[in-house]
């Protein structure tokens, strides 16, 4: 589903960003990327919705490489690609059906969606995925007068709306306090769990990733240098990933965190 | 400046309000003079005037509305951005009494000068707010829609207009006060309406009806400035 050859990311002329030489990641996977601030796990996760041009190498996301990939080519695959953003950027004011709506842009007709016109089907397609997560009552609520984490379901309920093939979430919940946070994580592995997807989360706290992922990657300075269950994820390979960081709050952060969960939540 | 001339013009100013006073307010001609009293045209002038900038600020704000959008530097390459940012400057840059002038040349007196010269001056100061408005809108949203799949114009209608539309609406009131304004001086250069009135008592040497469409002239902005305060008000 996603195969990453060689891959080599520059922002300048210094030395690449994101050095990846081989990572495969298949249907229904669970996985979560962490790493200190500027390993690269935002590019990575931007590389895999062809956001960012690797400079060599091959990103294959759903069959299309994209370096050889025509513009409609890639805009065909990256509708499939659901992103969930740590700011949520919903539009302040448009109601919650509206932003939800939003997700179906790529497959709208253009003119009538233009119009704010959507057929029967989009507007389906968006109440199903607004009361998967739960939203039903607040319909037509103005998404700036939401709190944090409803503002966060509704931009699940948009990438849901996009009938997405891959989940990707950029940190999604570092901006929520930690029972929103797991609450949340909660929400996108269910709906994980629900859709014939896989999901590419990039987590700042490495005991949310143990809780919530099957696999781990962990990225240093652009390299993975660890990429293995959640089992095989112990003190001494997280030492390994932050390294240099504060390592007392990462063993406490190891020491509470619950055991990895088998299948999905 | 010549001090002498300022201290010896005090008696000609005074001459001058005393002959504004008392404005004209007949509403019959009372004795003969080469045009009706001024509260006979007023009705006809001020929907003259309003009808012109009306006119002219709705075909200057759709015209900027649709080129804005191609001036922000977050929505468009380089060249296109810089190159209608530049137009709108050039535009601007004639003041709207010089378009009127060149309008009356072209096309000849009347109203449809003053809405040429009105849309194409608002043009140029609409687009650029437009423009500045788009680019002060929040990245994020732009990115999220790009994601969803959206092209371009989808873009535009989702992630940048529901954000500017309150401050567009606010800034075309602002600017149809502006001309209303504008459009009572256009009448010196022979655009219908109020200004062309004053012009044309002014020529007879009538100071009492000059003073009535004077006063009805601020009466009409200041009640449009009023009005337009509270719209923009409520669009918050």
């Amino acid at each position: 589903m996603i195969n990453l050859e060689c891959l080599k990311v520059r922002y300048d002329r210094n030395s690449p960003v994101l050095t990846i030489d081989s990572l495969r990641i298949n249907r229904h996977e669970r996985v979560a990327i962490i790493g200190p601030s500027g390993a690269g796990k935002s590019t990575l996760l931007r590389s895999i919705k062809g956001y960012v041009r690797p400079d060599e190498g091959k990103v294959e996301v759903l069959g299309v490489n994209f370096r050889s990939a025509k513009r409609h080519e890639w805009r065909r695959v990256n509708r499939k690609i659901g992103l969930i953003y740590q700011q949520f950027h919903l539009v302040p004011r448009l109601t919650v059906l509206r932003n939800v709506l939003c997700g179906r842009l790529g497959y709208a007709n253009p003119l009538r969606s233009l119009m704010g016109i959507f057929s029967g089907e989009d507007v389906h397609i968006a109440l199903s995925a607004i009361r998967e997560v739960g939203l039903e009552d607040i319909l037509h609520q103005r998404a700036d007068t939401l709190s944090g984490g409803e503002q966060q379901r509704v931009a699940v309920a948009r990438m849901l709306a996009q009938q997405p093939s891959i989940i990707l979430a950029d940190e999604p919940v570092s901006s929520l306090d930690p029972v929103r946070a797991e609450n949340i994580l909660e929400l996108i592995t269910k709906v994980h769990a629900h859709h014939d997807t896989a999901l590419i989360m990039s987590l700042h706290q490495p005991q949310l990733a143990k809780q919530f992922a099957q696999r781990i990657i962990g990225l240093r300075n652009g390299r993975v240098i660890f990429d293995g269950t959640c089992d095989e994820l112990d003190n001494s390979k997280m030492e390994e990933i932050y390294r240099g960081d504060n390592i007392i709050s990462i063993n406490n952060t190891l020491a509470g965190s619950r055991p990895a969960e088998a299948g999905s939540a | 400046m010549d001090l002498a001339q300022l201290s010896q013009s005090g008696p000609r100013v005074a001459d001058f309000l005393d002959r504004m006073f008392p404005p004209n307010l007949a509403t019959s001609e009372t004795e003969l003079r080469p045009f009706p009293p001024p509260l006979q045209l007023a009705g006809k002038a001020v929907a003259l005037t309003l009808q012109i900038s009306i006119l002219g600020t709705a075909i200057g704000t759709c015209t900027a509305f649709l080129l804005g959008f191609f001036a922000a530097e977050n929505l468009t390459p380089h060249w296109v951005h810089h190159s209608v940012k530049m137009g709108f400057a050039l535009l601007r840059s004639i003041p709207v009494i010089i378009l009127a002038l060149l309008f009356v040349a072209a096309v000849g007196l009347g109203a449809f000068p003053g809405v040429l010269a009105i849309a194409i001056h608002s043009i140029g100061m609409l687009g650029k707010l437009f423009a500045e408005e788009c680019e002060d809108v929040y990245g994020g949203v732009w990115e999220a829609m790009d994601s969803a799949g959206a092209n371009w114009l989808q873009k535009i209608r989702y992630a940048i207009w529901p954000q500017v539309a309150p401050q567009y609406f606010s800034l075309m009131l602002f600017r149809l006060d502006m001309n209303i304004r504008d459009s009572a001086v256009l009448g010196f250069v022979g655009v219908a309406g109020l200004g062309l009135w004053i012009e044309n008592y002014r020529r007879s040497f009538d100071y009492a009806s000059v003073a009535t469409m004077v006063l009805i002239t601020m009466l009409v902005v200041l009640v449009v400035e009023q009005a337009s305060i509270q719209i923009r008000r409520r669009l918050r």
